[in-house]
């Protein structure tokens, strides 16, 4: 098939109702192929296997955030139970004023106290 | 290297044994396919390193999305979906990066494809063609290329695309006058 031809064949194809299977077989046959490398399975499931990878690591990091997080709000949950239980034991009640460290202290003193009047 | 019993298997079987975590099931897919997503991104993009990263990209989205296959259309279909889209994301990415650059985004943009698939060795024939895919406007280009390389009817193309019958048939006709003046200067 020489070029005028080749070049028709390629307007033609844009015919509406041209059989563009034989269109396409027809410039196949004229070495217009597209392929891709020889290892292009294998490098689609390296990069498979390479996201997989970094995908297990993220998850593996959400994983130990939430144990992480879990350790360190019982450690938290326990930590005020024995507050309250000590302020218990000290105060002889669990007040908002014990909770504070705050004992006979009257709300002048604490006026006095901030001001230092 | 891919078991040689997945040559005759169905494609449902296929998709069935892949999300069951057979690589081997996998690969036939994309040994059965790659040749096809390889017409589109490359007669799309034109024959470069990048065209291959972006057919690499279309099966790395197949093997997430394949649990959402339902086999109602041919797996074909469905890769064939992901490689327009991906590749249409491709245009545009590259248009957006020339326009950053320069106010003729368009023609420094083909001029660019054209002269990355330049590198590559190829026939007569196949300078001719790739050529004028690469010459046409990205929404003519498409159109070609489906029509052209993959030997998709009208309607099919249509389907493809998610186009009205009307926009590919005018698209057709304007594509034609564009491709009949690129192909008198080559």
């Amino acid at each position: 098939m020489n070029i005028s031809e080749i070049k028709k064949l390629i307007i033609s194809s844009m015919d509406a109702d041209t059989d563009t299977v034989e269109v396409s077989g027809k410039l196949e046959e004229e070495g217009v192929s597209y392929n891709f490398s020889n290892n292009f399975a294998d490098k689609v499931r390296n990069r498979l296997l390479s996201a997989g990878l970094t995908m297990n690591r993220e998850v593996n990091f959400v994983k130990y955030m939430n144990f992480a997080f879990y350790r360190i709000a019982l450690t938290g949950v326990a930590a005020i139970v024995i507050l309250l239980i000590s302020i218990f034991l000290m105060e002889g009640s669990i007040s908002f004023n014990s909770f504070l460290g705050l004992r006979d202290n009257y709300d002048e003193s604490i006026v006095c106290l901030l001001t230092g009047n | 290297m891919i078991n040689e019993s997945y040559k005759v298997t169905e494609e449902a079987e296929l998709v069935k044994a892949s999300l069951n975590g057979n690589n081997d099931a996998f690969g036939e897919i994309v040994n059965r396919y790659q040749k096809m997503v390889a017409r589109t991104v490359k007669g799309m993009l034109g024959d470069s390193v990048f065209s291959e990263d972006i057919g690499q990209e279309v099966f790395i989205n197949l093997y997430h999305s394949l649990s959402e296959f339902r086999g109602e259309a041919k797996l074909s279909t469905y890769i064939q979906k992901i490689a327009v889209n991906l590749t249409l994301n491709e245009i545009k990415r590259r248009k957006r990066f020339f326009s950053l650059f320069s106010q003729k985004a368009n023609n420094e943009m083909y001029e660019y494809e054209i002269a990355d698939h330049e590198t590559e060795d190829r026939n007569e024939a196949s300078e001719i063609v790739n050529k004028a895919l690469l010459s046409l406007d990205p929404k003519f280009r498409i159109i070609l290329t489906m029509r052209m390389l993959q030997g998709y009817s009208t309607k099919e193309t249509a389907e493809m695309l998610n186009l009205p019958l009307g926009t590919v048939l005018s698209r057709l006709s304007r594509a034609q006058e564009q491709l009949k003046s690129i192909l008198k200067k080559l």
